[in-house]
């Protein structure tokens, strides 16, 4: 009698186990879900509009022309990256409740950190193929333009005649520390780690509330102190300041949002300031502590909530 | 409801845990100077709301670009009281960019300094006036943004470029060309740095001058400039006769060569 019977063996389901195949799959089905989102479209304008900017500035000189388009063009992605990342997580669940997509998934041998995580990468998966796609226009723009503009410039200079070898040499150097280096790369990184710890805030807050529109304000709100969470910091640790209540709301806002000033080193590239590797990996480190710690919380939210 | 504050204390241990590390990091990418520094509450107040946006929002570049793209608008309605509102925002949005101090100062010192200069609608005394109080704005925003940028050899050069062209105080002209020189910046900085030292009315900083200018020339890196400099200088410091140098003085081509930088 060591064996169980047929009837025990039906009742006690073995536990399942997480599966990278799986989590590919939903991550993959939620890629293709805000595709039909005609997000294409908006990218496609997004590069036009990056074009446009590339030779539309008014130029004093050529310094000036490519810093105003990488901090316009950058900038914009910023907030394209931060806006697609919030809305798009925060619609993700109530439509799948609202489908009931949610329901047939969770009703297979899914476990629901899968389906979390799967939908969690579907959404970064489609913010990083933006990215790439508008780093890859931003680039050619920026090294087209930076050429015309040395060109025009050693032009310029020779019609003046101040083209001395100096001059040019300054010119040259000028340009193309504000042209096309690896450190526009990196600011794309930057802005897709912000966006990634965005998202997943809004995921665990799209897990606890019931309304899509709370979960866009809150994370928006959380987003905004997130870039104040130095000052909020600063202020908690300063020893000799304020009454206790307001350290005490202080210390739960920097103590629960993200510090996302980190991520901000898209205004030093635009400024020809040079990221090194050491900037990058701590960047990269602190945007995986959040996403690992987030994620955590979100699923120990939504392994036991009511669908 | 446990699940919920089990997230809650998870959230807040690793809030608490997380705090130290996000300090060190924000120290660290500060003294890589990719990190800006909190604004000044007094500048955010005065931008209002859109300021506020830019403080919190992470877009500080971006606003800066906008804010410089509205003061160029009021550049071309030779609106410079407006300019200059709008470049101080600029600059203080981006202080370590030091283009915008550069152009901020160039606004003021050049283009609404010359207009006052020629603006014929004036009495003589008010243009002579508006337009050392505006050569004098640009001077101040240069230093400005020296305080912050004390290594930048750009914003040395252009302050002495500023004292040479606009004040006409060599002396304060060469230390900032020599300031220029000492932080890397091009060769012709150290040159300029001894012909402002040459003009100037004070006797040691022609002493200056004359030190520079016989090293470059020792150098064989002699210039025609250079040698009428070092002619003057020879002159006005008595240098005795067997120290002077050999070559002739250099003939002008034109009535009335300007040495030194052109804007």
């Amino acid at each position: 009698m060591s064996e169980a019977s047929p009837s025990s063996a039906a009742v006690s389901v073995a536990p399942v186990r997480f599966s990278p195949q799986r989590v590919w799959t939903l991550a993959y089905a939620t890629m293709t879900q805000l595709m039909r989102m005609k997000i294409l479209p908006f990218l496609l304008l997004f590069c036009v509009l990056v074009a446009a900017m590339g030779f539309g500035f008014s130029v004093i000189n050529p310094e000036q022309q490519l810093s105003q388009f990488k901090t316009m063009s950058l900038g914009v992605l910023q907030i394209f990256s931060i806006v697609f990342g919030i809305v798009s997580t925060a619609l993700l669940l109530p439509k799948d409740l609202e489908d009931r997509t949610l329901y047939t998934i969770l009703s297979k041998p899914v476990p629901r950190f899968d389906y979390v995580l799967g939908k969690l990468l579907g959404v970064l998966m489609l913010i990083a193929s933006g990215l790439v796609i508008i780093d890859a226009v931003l680039s050619l723009i920026l090294w087209v333009q930076q050429s015309m503009l040395f060109d025009a410039a050693v032009a310029q200079l020779h019609t003046e005649k101040q083209d001395t070898p100096e001059v040019v040499a300054q010119m040259r150097e000028i340009v193309a520390r504000q042209g096309l280096t690896w450190n526009l790369h990196w600011a794309v990184w930057a802005i897709f780690l912000k966006a990634a710890v965005v998202t997943t805030v809004a995921l665990l807050l799209s897990c606890i509330a019931s309304s899509t529109l709370f979960t866009i304000v809150i994370t928006f709100c959380i987003t905004i102190i997130g870039h104040g969470h130095a000052m909020i910091r600063e202020f908690v640790l300063q020893p000799n300041l304020s009454g206790t209540s307001l350290r005490i709301v202080s210390f739960l806002l920097a103590a629960i949002c993200p510090d996302l000033a980190q991520f901000d080193v898209v205004d030093s590239v635009a400024n020809g300031e040079i990221v090194p590797w050491g900037a990058v990996y701590e960047m990269t480190g602190i945007a995986a502590l959040y996403l690992t710690v987030y994620l955590f919380v979100t699923h120990v939210v939504f392994v036991e909530k009511e669908l | 409801m446990k699940r919920k504050l089990q997230a809650a204390a998870v959230l807040l241990v690793f809030g608490v845990l997380k705090l130290p590390l996000e300090q060190r990091v924000t120290h660290d990418l500060r003294t890589m100077r990719l990190v800006d520094e909190p604004l000044h509450l007094g500048v955010k107040g005065n931008m209002g709301q859109i300021g506020l946006a830019a403080a919190f929002g992470g877009l500080r570049g971006l606003i800066a670009t906008i804010f410089q793209l509205r003061a160029h608008v009021e550049f071309t309605r030779v609106n410079w009281a407006q300019v200059d509102k709008y470049y101080g925002f600029v600059t203080q949005l981006q202080p370590r960019n030091a283009r915008y101090w550069e152009e901020a100062s160039w606004h003021m010192a050049y283009n609404a300094a010359s207009y006052y200069l020629y603006n014929q609608e004036l009495k003589p005394g008010l243009r002579g006036q508006l337009f050392h109080d505006y050569v004098k704005r640009g001077s101040d925003i240069l230093n400005e943004g020296l305080q912050l940028l004390p290594d930048n050899p750009r914003l040395w050069q252009k302050l002495g470029d500023l004292h040479w062209n606009r004040s006409k105080d060599f002396k304060a002209a060469g230390d900032a060309y020599w300031n220029s020189f000492q932080h890397g910046g091009l060769n012709f900085t150290e040159r300029f740095a001894a012909y402002a030292y040459a003009q100037s009315n004070d006797p040691a900083s022609w002493t200056k001058g004359y030190a520079i200018l016989k090293k470059l020339y020792n150098e064989k890196k002699a210039t025609p400039g250079l040698i009428e400099f070092l002619k003057m200088l020879e002159q006005n410091l008595h240098i005795p006769a067997d120290q002077r140098i050999s070559d002739a003085a250099p003939v002008r081509k034109t009535p009335d060569p300007q040495a030194g930088p052109q804007r």
